[in-house]
């Protein structure tokens, strides 16, 4: 565009040199500009069936956006002539067979243009389908979309693969307050979607925050404190009670705390931790090292406890926040066990799973269970640890029943532990009744097998009843383990205003956590019924930010847009499989020994050492991109619907979509070094598109010329000679090939802050950094040395430099001819040669005493005091400096 | 002359150049020769006379005299289309480039022959090349160009020296140079030797690496003629359409337009080569009928039975046995999804596997590809691909319907012809023997036993 305009308007002639003043400048302007007209004919095209107006010389391109119509381009460079590499901006005219790319067309009136046809669209899609399969790179790693408090799995994998475990804590405690925890209780749904599956086995990201959690709660043993994962708020005076001290009540007070807000907790049993004190067993989740460790970090941060105190029973809402309680967490989880609904389920010896547990917990032997034969229903975390506890027990026989197929268990990673123990499993059978004896004790229960039908409404297979298959299991015991439901009988009393949904569970929004009483807030189990231990972390961390919103007076419904977006958006585009990456098998944790392990309480996995924990972690393929958010390409592949149809279809768990099978073109594709070794850009090959723009700036603006179309066909890739590192190249660091970068391959690199130190000995005060520093944080002193200036006050204030009208060559002929006129008039001499830097002694000598010198001191005193500034008084060299 | 002394051939070529036998036997004595009409009757390394005396520059004087619109619209009505393969009428080229007002214009003779397996161009300039120098010059003062570069593959190294040749004797003769003939015209030609990728031949790549810039092909419009060289119009002509200017103001240009199709008449150099039984150049008069050329000149298959006849070079289209009627004009060829291209016609027998040789053809063009475009340098690999799946027996079920698709997307968004020519062999391939394609892909046989790989992978299943 711009050289069109320089090609076309050919310099006119020399003019004989005039007097007037006002002439030479109109002169000055018309010879010396080097923009375009600002007034070029008009005309007017059809874009889309609207009329636009474009002016001569524009591209269609051009016209669109400045009509407003959006045509995505990825190779286009707005201060450069299209370039047209990357076949986006492709749009129809009428009239010709092959649609033209619009960065490159001119416009001309008259002109029919259609932006969005489907073929166009087809064109783009395409376009887009055939860089991703060759797009070795992962915008949001799908581990951490699938974990649903969503870790940050790469970062706290890359800072394992460095044993830097403090770290490591503090970048999951950003999302989970108890990674050791998690580390042991979790069912992981995050290794569900590892991309390393596509080498050959998902990482244990589970088992890797457990070893990094753990190494932190061993240097809590020995004093250090627990890592903190954001900087404490100043306090603000807010009292929370938090109701229930399990994973989501306490999640909640960990965020609550940290945001400077007063916690209490109040907890119905005697010690904190729900259903991980009470549920879980001892064997795999110890309670003193492990939970009590943990938990610590909640106190540390200075939250308190109440324990025996239960809602309903010793206090209401109404009482606690009559008692001054800003806001109150409820999070009390589901205690209230289902019933078989089968007849004889009455019976002597039909025993709740929970109850069973919480005894068994506390590490007493359950009366009577020693020598029994027992029979568990359920499919459940809470079925499986009845069964592995009553053979700890010393139960004779344990048979576990379950309705479904074993995949669909949630824990269904235990079974064959279990199995291995000495229980034995039945799937697909449910209970028709409980047989019992004439003193109504147990003796047996009835099943009938299952037939897996239409999945429902979770994903799995429906099963369905097949009369005539009854078999009787003889037994004296039952434990039931079908699920349980949150115990809402305090709501009514002292709660008005808190409700139950239709499926009795506690009424709170999904955003904001509020319940239909104004500062009450419900989250965890006893909001979305018995989950996992994970799901109630995220819940009473989003509870927390919800709370906090409150107390700080927010607009609860404004702030859900911004509250869901915090969380990562699951789009994923099809991008490339990982295939060449080298195989190397997952470090899997050991076991103790099964006839060992089933007479003990003991934690009876062994945990990764040192060294295997590092190397599990450098399996990572780091599946993450800086650019997200910013990235053109990401947003016209979900624009052009280049995304995988979801990692989570409607239907949890039952489809795994990949990348393999959704891009049409997958194929080979290249996977490149990435490049740090830059001190402001990073470089990463495997994301650049090859659109050329960093190229084309960087040679046409900046004329460093560092980067260029290397090599032919499919291995071209826009990159320095020989492939160097940037750092070597004429690279003079003025970042604007990451500016210009439409994707990740080239960013601005994440500074760490580092001392710079000077040995002035050695200084020659050559003055070569004052130059270079392109922030002007050094610069000569007063003295003309260097000199030590304060950097605590910004020096350049970059808001007050950006409001400062700056010289255009327009504005600046302009301010001469002024400054000219008023010299003029007031009769002062004009030595030419030194008070004008540019104009050309000819035009000059018609003002003043005509020592025929046009060019001035232009640098000569060095540093930014450029003369013809003092005549404008827009804040010249001097102005600066102290 | 040399014609008959020995180390020589019978029409004047040297035997260490002979880069392929020029079919004269076989040749109708009916055809007209237009381009090779002085190939043999002067020693090309010989003195400038002897070529002026075989007639080379003999209408200069004549041009001199002749106001430029009328040299064009002598072109013009000749109906000469530029051999470069796109058969894009010559005069509208020149006019487009005459009417531009530029302080400086250019000429560029396009002899950079991209096509590895071709060799016309160089027995052109091999043999006539007073005619090429002859052409530029006669471009140049249509147009208005006072400079003008000849390119030529490096490799070419008997063509390279012949042409400098002739440019130095017309500027010894004083045809070209500063004030030629005294009629006030200047003109530099200057001879350019490049080496690269196929795509350099493309117009507005090679005028990048004319500039010492990174070849890269850039869209159009603005066409050359409008925005070319340091962007001043400029022609860009292969040098077969330039050698055939000459002889059209020498002759006139009925007598052009006379010869061969009516809406492409002329001559063209055309290469038969593969199974052919006397592969070689040979002139031919356009609208000739393949068979005539194929049977006639080149004696048909050299043994077993005629498969198709892959005409235009790697970018080319396949043509059946039966497409033998079909008459060798651009319209005609591009209408059967084939073209003209390089000019040459590829026979293929029985022994060979189309899928195959589409394959190969399309990986050549992947790899000598620029990489400037997503279409292009993604496009064409994963074209590639699915040939190879489709050779491999490794076939997607839904290759066949991705190859249509994409194909047909990277024709829509190609920047250049590489890209949008690239997928003419397989396409053709599919619209002759889908047959062919279907053994590969449903039944896993390569009838013609080439796909190894494909009764393994049979085995396998
Ligand atoms: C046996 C068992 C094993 C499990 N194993 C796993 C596992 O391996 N992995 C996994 O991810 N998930 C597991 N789960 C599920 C997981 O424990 C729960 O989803 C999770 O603990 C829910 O957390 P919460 O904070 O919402 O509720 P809870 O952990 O149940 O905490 C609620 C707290 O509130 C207290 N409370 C209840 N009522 C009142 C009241 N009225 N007043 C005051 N306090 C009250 C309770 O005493 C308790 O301390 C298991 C569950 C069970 C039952
Ligand atoms: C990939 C590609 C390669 C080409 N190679 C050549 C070539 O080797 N020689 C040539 O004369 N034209 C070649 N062309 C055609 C030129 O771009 C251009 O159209 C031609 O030189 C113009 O001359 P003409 O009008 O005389 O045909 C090629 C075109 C493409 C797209
Ligand atoms: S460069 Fe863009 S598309 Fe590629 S991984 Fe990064 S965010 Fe995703
Ligand atoms: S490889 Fe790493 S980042 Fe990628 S999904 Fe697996 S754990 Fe997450
Ligand atoms: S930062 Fe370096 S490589 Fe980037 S545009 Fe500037 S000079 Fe070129
Ligand atoms: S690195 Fe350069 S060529 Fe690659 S995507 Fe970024 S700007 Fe484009
Ligand atoms: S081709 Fe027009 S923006 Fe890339």
């Amino acid at each position: 565009m711009t050289d069109l305009a320089i090609r076309t308007r050919r310099p006119a002639a020399p003019a004989a040199p005039t007097t007037a003043p006002d002439a030479v400048a109109e002169r000055l302007l018309d010879t010396q500009s080097p923009q375009r007209p600002q007034v070029t004919p008009a005309f007017t095209i059809e874009v889309d069936g609207r009329q636009v107006t474009g002016h001569a010389g524009q591209t269609i391109l051009e016209v669109c956006r400045d009509n407003g119509i959006e045509v995505p381009t990825l190779c286009f460079e707005p201060k450069l002539p299209g370039f047209g590499a990357c076949r986006m901006c492709v749009v129809d005219v009428e009239g010709e067979e092959h649609p033209p790319i619009s960065c490159s067309r001119s416009a001309e009136a008259g002109m029919v243009v259609q932006t969005q046809t489907p073929r166009l669209r087809q064109i783009r899609k395409t376009n887009l389908e055939l860089i991703f399969s060759d797009h070795n790179a992962y915008c949001l790693p799908p581990c951490q979309n699938k974990c649903p408090s969503h870790i940050d799995i790469p970062g706290f994998l890359k800072a394992n693969t460095e044993g830097n475990w403090h770290e490591s804590a503090r970048i999951f405690k950003r999302t989970i307050p108890f990674p050791s925890v998690l580390g042991r209780v979790c069912p992981a749904p995050c290794e569900e979607h590892c991309r390393r599956d596509e080498v050959e086995e998902a990482i244990a990201i589970r088992d890797s925050h457990r070893y990094a959690g753990d190494q932190v709660l061993k240097a809590q043993a020995n004093g250090a404190p627990a890592p903190v994962p954001f900087e404490l708020q100043r306090k603000s005076g807010k009292r929370v009670a938090v109701v229930g001290s399990g994973p989501a009540g306490m999640s909640a007070a960990y965020y609550l705390l940290i945001a400077g807000h007063d916690v209490t907790v109040f907890e119905r049993d005697p010690a904190a931790g729900g259903m991980l004190r009470y549920g879980i067993p001892q064997y795999r989740l110890p309670k003193v090292e492990i939970l009590e460790g943990e938990y610590e970090a909640v106190w540390q941060l200075g939250g308190k406890l109440v324990t025996n105190a239960a809602l309903g029973r010793d206090f209401t809402l109404d009482d606690l926040q009559n008692q001054g309680f800003d806001a109150v967490c409820v999070a009390i989880g589901c205690y209230d066990t289902n019933k078989l609904g089968v007849p004889g389920e009455d019976a002597d010896g039909v025993l709740d799973g929970l109850e069973y547990l919480k005894v068994a917990t506390l590490g007493l032997p359950y009366p009577g269970h020693a020598g029994k034969r027992v029979v568990v229903i359920g499919g459940g975390f809470t079925s499986m640890d009845c069964s592995r506890t009553s053979v700890r027990q010393g139960a004779a026989e344990v048979t576990l029943v379950y309705r479904r197929d074993m995949k669909d268990m949630p824990a269904a990673n235990e079974v064959h532990e279990m199995l291995e123990e000495g229980a034995r499993a039945i799937f697909q059978a449910a209970p028709t009744r409980v047989l019992a004896d004439d003193h109504d004790r147990v003796t047996g229960v009835e099943f009938q097998r299952m037939r897996l039908g239409a999945p429902d409404a979770s994903g799995r297979r429906r099963p369905e009843p097949m009369p005539g298959t009854e078999f009787v299991i003889e037994c004296d015991r039952v434990l039931l383990a079908i699920g349980q439901g949150p115990e809402l009988d305090w709501v009514g009393r002292g709660a008005e205003g808190v409700t139950a949904t239709k499926n009795k569970r506690l009424a709170a929004d999904a955003v904001t956590f509020a319940t239909g009483r104004r500062g009450v807030f419900g989250t965890g189990d006893v909001r979305i019924g018995a989950s996992t231990v994970v799901q109630a972390v995220a819940e009473g961390r989003r509870a927390a930010y919800g709370i906090d919103a409150y107390l700080k007076g927010l607009d609860l419904d404004a702030i859900k847009t911004r509250q869901t977006l915090a969380e990562p958006q699951p789009e994923f585009l099809s991008i490339v499989p990982y295939a060449d990456e080298v195989k190397e098998p997952r470090y899997r944790l050991t076991s103790m020994p099964a006839d060992v392990r089933n007479k003990s309480y003991v934690e009876y996995e062994i945990p990764y050492t040192q060294r295997d924990a590092m190397a599990e972690a450098k399996r990572c393929l780091q599946c993450t991109c800086e650019a997200i958010g910013y990235c053109d390409l990401r947003r016209q592949g979900i624009e052009y619907g280049t995304t995988l149809k979801t990692l989570e279809p409607q239907n949890r768990g039952a489809y795994s979509f990949r990348s393999v099978t959704e891009n049409r073109f997958t194929g080979a594709n290249h996977d490149y070094i990435r490049d740090d070794s830059h001190a402001f850009i990073l470089r990463e090959p495997s994301r650049c598109i090859d659109c050329g723009r960093c190229a084309n700036v960087c040679k046409e603006i900046v004329g460093a010329a560092c980067y260029d179309f290397m090599r032919t066909g499919f291995d071209t890739l826009v990159t320095t000679p020989l492939d160097m590192s940037l750092n070597t190249t004429p690279c003079v660091s003025c970042g604007r090939c990451a500016e210009t970068c439409p994707t990740g391959a080239l960013m601005p690199k994440p500074r760490v802050l580092e001392k710079y130190d000077v040995d002035e000995t050695r200084c020659i005060l050559c003055g070569i950094c004052v130059d270079a520093c392109p922030y002007d944080a050094l610069r000569c002193g007063p003295d003309f040395e260097l000199t030590h200036d304060s950097r605590a006050e910004p020096m350049v204030d970059l808001m007050a430099t950006s409001a400062i009208d700056r010289d255009s060559e327009v504005t600046f002929i302009r301010r001469e001819r002024d400054w000219l006129v008023r010299a003029h008039e007031s009769g002062r001499s004009l030595n030419a040669g030194v008070m004008l830097p540019v104009l050309p002694a000819s035009i000059a000598n018609g003002h003043g005493n005509g020592n025929g010198h046009g060019r001035g001191g232009h640098g000569q005193d060095g540093h930014g005091h450029d003369r013809h500034d003092h005549g404008g008084g827009a804040g010249g060299g001097r102005a600066h400096a102290r | 002359m040399h014609a008959g002394s020995a180390g020589t051939l019978a029409d004047g070529r040297r035997r260490s150049d002979t880069a392929l036998e020029l079919l004269q036997a076989q040749r109708p004595s009916a055809w007209p020769r237009v381009l090779l009409d002085r190939a043999g009757r002067y020693d090309a390394d010989g003195a400038f006379a002897d070529a002026e005396a075989a007639g080379a520059w003999s209408v200069w004087r004549e041009v001199m005299s002749t106001s430029p619109r009328a040299i064009i619209r002598i072109v013009s009505e000749s109906r000469l289309r530029g051999r470069g393969g796109a058969g894009f009428p010559t005069g509208d080229k020149w006019r487009t480039c005459h009417n531009q007002t530029a302080d400086q214009k250019y000429v560029v003779a396009n002899g950079y022959e991209a096509d590895p397996g071709a060799l016309l161009d160089r027995t052109l300039m091999e043999l006539d090349p007073h005619a090429v120098v002859e052409g530029v010059a006669l471009a140049a003062y249509a147009v208005g160009a006072t400079k003008a570069y000849v390119v030529v593959k490096s490799t070419y190294r008997t063509a390279v020296r012949r042409l400098e040749n002739a440019i130095r004797g017309a500027e010894q003769a004083g045809y070209i140079g500063i004030d030629a003939l005294g009629e006030g015209f200047d003109l530099q030609i200057e001879l350019v030797e490049l080496q690269g990728a196929a795509v350099l031949g493309e117009e507005t790549t090679l005028l990048y690496a004319l500039m010492g810039k990174k070849p890269l092909p850039e869209q159009r419009p603005p066409y050359p003629a409008v925005q070319g060289l340091w962007e001043r119009p400029t022609v860009v002509n292969n040098v077969e359409t330039l050698a055939a200017v000459p002889w059209i103001i020498a002759n006139g240009s009925a007598a052009f337009a006379k010869i061969g199709a009516a809406e492409s008449p002329g001559t063209t150099l055309v290469q038969l080569s593969g199974a052919v039984a006397h592969p070689g150049v040979v002139e031919v008069p356009l609208g000739t009928p393949l068979r005539e050329i194929v049977e006639g000149v080149g004696g048909g298959v050299a043994r077993g039975n005629l498969k198709a006849l892959l005409v235009g070079g790697a970018p080319g289209g396949f043509l059946p046995a039966d497409g033998l009627d079909i008459p060798l004009t651009f319209d005609a060829l591009e209408a059967a999804g084939a073209g003209m291209g390089s000019g040459t016609i590829l026979v293929v027998d029985d022994s060979a596997c189309i899928v195959d040789v589409a394959t190969l053809m399309t990986r050549f063009m992947n790899d000598e590809a620029c990489g400037k475009t997503i279409p292009c340098r993604i496009g064409l690999k994963r074209l590639t691909e699915i040939g190879e799946r489709f050779t491999s027996g490794l076939t997607r079920p839904t290759d066949l319907t991705v190859l249509r698709d994409l194909c047909a997307d990277v024709r829509d968004s190609a920047l250049c012809g590489h890209e949008y020519a690239a997928t003419n062999p397989l396409l053709s391939g599919m619209r002759y023997f889908p047959q062919e394609f279907e053994d590969h892909i449903a039944r896993g046989t390569c009838p013609a036993g080439v796909c190894r790989r494909l009764s393994v992978a049979a085995a396998l299943a």
